[in-house]
């Protein structure tokens, strides 16, 4: 009741034109005069409710339309399509109808960790970067909402993994990423030398190819010192400068096919 | 679970009822699908050959002895065949032994694999080069530094040697440069001399 009165004195000090209506309110009943205010506050707090949750459900949806920073985790699919694998797939056989062997099931799971750590790797090189450049104003907002969900992913995913290789074995969990990462170092150690490798092939045939001119070279020099060795004793003059000079050609030439073979 | 989209994608995956082999024969146009499957039924069998109770991934460290010390046998004997001048069967014992240390099980130390193999590659490129390979000899010593960078004056001194025969004058002396950028800080000052004297030889 005081509230209420409370509120029409109020009403009352503000704004004197309002004397009818204040006598018009005793008559009113307690839970009447109550009407108003609740009303006016039911309106005010609804209002503000829908449009702030309207706004985070736009916001929320806006955020997942965004392309996700990774394309689809297929290690992570292949691992949970061999979880939920129809068991009646292996045969009619009892014993076949066991589900995949646990040996399967730790190997998609060590893939698994494995994509999860080039994934990391490559969030963690990205970041830097990415917070330099937004900084600067040169990328979206946009962007670092996709980097900063695709964070969030990856987090969730280590604890999915961590809890799943806690199941097969206790502590696992804690040396599974210490695996996978050396399992990483080993891919990028095998991609590095087959790279190397396929030099090989190009390098022995440039070699054998370079060794067979540079030989036919030297014989042709040969011959032609023979030449002009005969041409010469038939002029009937020495001259062993000319003969030093044409000496230094295949040196020279060495020299010369040396860019083209590369 | 946090952001993280609770579905999958589930795969039409078979799993062969005796070789336990996974594979997805009606997506055999998804070559990267079936290669990783690859991966995984290789990774499945190296799983297998573990000896560790209940088949266990053991973690990176310690690593199971048994294969250095098959390498180091190997490596052995090829630097004795070497020595006698047995040059090519010495770079047969060397292949075998660098198949060895390539496939070790991928979740053991890949920092043990690279020194191994360094070495390997390093002294076959020598071997390379006593035949005068020396397309051979160039390709293995740029293995051998992919391999370990720092502390390897050797691998550093045969590639530059290499190119050099190949008349390839102006990439060996980039090579010793750059060994000599790596090695100058390093403990090997006898190689480092070494490589500081073939540097002034073909800066003539």
């Amino acid at each position: 009741m005081e509230n209420a009165t409370n509120f029409t004195d109020g009403f009352n000090s503000t704004n004197g034109t309002f004397e009818g209506f204040q006598s018009a309110t005793p008559k009113l009943g307690f839970w009447s005069g109550l009407l108003l205010p609740t009303l006016y506050l039911t309106v005010l707090v609804g209002s503000l409710y829908t449009f702030s949750s309207l706004y985070r459900k736009r916001q929320a949806s806006k955020a997942a339309q965004l392309e996700p920073w990774f394309p689809s985790h297929r290690t992570r699919d292949i691992y949970l399509s061999l979880l939920h694998m129809d068991p009646s797939e292996g045969g009619n056989d009892e014993k076949k109808l066991k589900k995949v062997p646990d040996n399967v099931l730790k190997a998609a799971l060590l893939r698994r960790a494995v994509e999860d750590i080039q994934r990391i790797l490559q969030l963690r090189t990205s970041k830097p970067a990415l917070q330099n450049l937004q900084q600067r104003g040169s990328v979206g907002d946009d962007l670092m909402q996709r980097f900063q969900r695709a964070e969030k992913e990856m987090e969730a995913e280590i604890k999915d993994v961590v809890e799943e290789a806690n199941a097969f074995a206790p502590n696992w969990g804690q040396v599974i990423f210490q695996s996978a990462n050396e399992i990483n170092q080993h891919i990028l150690l095998k991609e590095r030398t087959a790279e190397i490798e396929a030099q090989r092939e190009t390098e022995k045939e440039w070699w054998e190819n370079k060794k067979a001119t540079i030989q036919s070279d030297f014989m042709k020099e040969l011959d032609e010192e023979e030449e002009k060795k005969i041409t010469q004793k038939k002029a009937g003059g020495s001259d062993d400068d000319a003969v030093l000079v044409e000496a230094g050609g295949p040196a020279q030439a060495q020299g010369g096919s040396k860019k083209k073979g590369r | 679970m946090d952001g993280v989209p609770d579905v999958f994608h589930q795969y039409p995956l078979h799993l062969d009822a005796s070789t336990k082999a996974v594979s997805a024969a009606s997506l055999a146009s998804d070559v990267a699908l079936q290669n990783e499957l690859k991966e995984l039924n290789t990774l499945h069998r190296q799983i297998i050959a573990l000896e560790t109770p209940q088949q266990m991934v053991p973690p990176p460290t310690p690593v199971n002895p048994k294969r250095s010390a098959q390498i180091t046998k190997m490596q052995e004997t090829a630097a004795a065949a070497s020595k006698k001048g047995n040059y090519k069967e010495a770079i047969g014992l060397y292949d075998f032994a660098i198949k060895m240390a390539q496939e070790r099980p991928p979740w053991e130390a890949s920092g043990l694999a690279r020194e191994e193999l360094s070495g390997l590659y390093g002294a076959r490129a020598q071997n390379f080069m006593a035949l005068q390979q020396w397309a051979d000899g160039a390709v293995d010593a740029e293995l051998a530094l992919e391999m370990k960078k720092v502390g390897n004056t050797k691998a550093w001194m045969r590639r530059a040697q290499c190119l050099r025969e190949m008349g390839r004058k102006e990439e060996a002396l980039e090579c010793v440069r750059f060994g000599l950028d790596y090695e100058r800080p390093g403990p090997d000052k006898a190689g480092v001399a070494e490589l500081e004297t073939y540097l002034k030889e073909l800066e003539k």
